[in-house]
């Protein structure tokens, strides 16, 4: 009985403090793409746009090497926001989609293939790409983790690995403006390196400061 | 291990199997109940305590149940603290239930994460008996991880009345009430401040450890 009475202190004492900070998905949201964006913005002001970028847009996986990564960081945040509450449920499946586009374009390339698609893949960018990426989502993805601890997220691991995949899929998206290498082969295997790399530090970060 | 948690998240299924057990009055009851709940969920979060009391009054009963429930390997005197785990949860994170969404699933789900974590943190230490143990235990000195000069180190890190709790707690083998009383404050207040006080400590021994 001894215990109950100290349910009711600790009832008391709860009822007695003050307010928890509140998650707020909006500001969190427009937190991560301010410090994505000022990083983007820098690494695109000093190393440049590709100059051909508008005669090159006319090509469908130009196009592609920005659109679809645009959308699998839309897709991981909005799971990355529903996982953030106790009882709210994960559609994983939705990242599959733009994967499954991303592979579709993979096959069609190397069904046009003559024997060079090893080497288009490595292609001439490829450790400056990756490293791009991933630096690039450091920043954006802590402050991300950061105001997520405000959240009560029940499978921390997955929004923490949800939260790095959209970073890193947005800054593709936007590194994809300045890098010119335009082979499925290439961007998907490097990009989707990245972006799956981000995604496992992510999942480290969820694991460390997402619990509750 | 989730599926053994005694009730259903889901509000649909919680009022659906209802009738079956409670009679179709059951299911206008559940409504009302929860009618209140939220009321009362509501005006806590817009900075009503003594709303926010009765609401942890109102679904300790059934938190109580679950524990319970899920509890068979565990010591009865653990359950209550577990439950005093789960109350501490609902209040760190109750500003994420949405005012326009039903409580039970944000209740349920938060509570099952809590119970399911403190089952998992307490399940092997409890369940099994030391005596198996005793030859390969090694002794009182051999090296700890964390020797009792980290520990005072760390105590030198936060502020005095946490670091007495702590000691009081951790070292002497107080319970929270006691400990509380020689710093004054209720028993409460006083697992809330432990609670804070173990959560800057493990922070400091995890950058300790690198």
């Amino acid at each position: 009985m001894n215990d109950r009475r100290r349910t009711e202190d600790l009832i008391g004492a709860l009822a007695a403090a003050p307010l928890p900070e509140p998650f707020r998905p909006g500001r969190t949201l427009a937190a991560m793409l301010c410090v994505m964006l000022a990083g983007l913005g820098l690494y695109l002001a000093i190393f440049g746009i590709r100059p051909d970028l508008g005669a090159a847009w006319a090509e469908l996986a130009v196009q592609a090497k920005t659109i679809l990564p645009a959308l699998l960081s839309l897709s991981a945040i909005w799971l990355a926001l529903r996982s953030a509450r106790p009882e709210g449920r994960v559609m994983l499946w939705l990242l599959a989609l733009p994967g499954a586009v991303a592979g579709a374009m993979v096959l069609y390339r190397l069904a046009g293939a003559d024997g060079l698609s090893f080497a288009e893949m490595a292609g001439q960018t490829a450790l400056a790409c990756l490293g791009s990426i991933v630096l690039l989502s450091a920043l954006p993805l802590a402050a991300g983790i950061v105001l997520f601890r405000r959240s009560a997220p029940t499978r921390p691991v997955v929004t923490g690995a949800l939260l790095g995949l959209a970073t890193a899929a947005a800054v593709a998206s936007g590194y994809a403006l300045h890098c010119t290498e335009d082979s499925p082969l290439f961007f998907v295997a490097w990009y989707g390196g990245a972006i799956c790399l981000v995604g496992g530090i992510g999942a480290v970060a969820g694991h460390r400061f997402l619990r509750w | 291990m989730t599926a053994a948690f005694a009730l259903s998240p889901r509000r649909d299924c919680a009022t659906l199997s209802a009738p079956v057990t409670v009679g179709p009055s059951g299911v206008e009851e559940r409504l009302r109940q929860d009618e209140v709940w939220e009321v009362l969920l509501a005006r806590a979060n817009d900075g009503d305590g003594a709303a926010f009391a009765r609401f942890l009054h109102a679904v300790t009963p059934t938190l109580r149940a679950v524990i319970r429930r899920r509890g068979d390997g565990l010591p009865p005197d653990q359950h209550e603290d577990i439950l005093q785990e789960v109350l501490l949860a609902v209040h760190l994170k109750r500003r994420t239930w949405r005012p326009d969404a039903p409580v039970r699933p944000w209740l349920y789900a938060l509570a099952r994460y809590k119970v399911v974590d403190a089952f998992r943190k307490r399940g092997a230490a409890v369940t099994l008996p030391i005596e198996d143990f005793a030859e390969i235990l090694p002794g009182e000195d051999a090296a700890a991880p964390l020797s009792a000069r980290d520990a005072e180190v760390m105590l030198g890190l936060i502020d005095t009345r946490s670091a007495m709790l702590v000691r009081a707690v951790a070292l002497d083998g107080k319970t929270a009430g006691e400990a509380g009383e020689t710093v004054g404050m209720t028993a409460g207040a006083a697992r809330v401040a432990l609670h804070r006080a173990m959560q800057r400590l493990s922070g400091l021994a995890e950058r300790m450890m690198k």
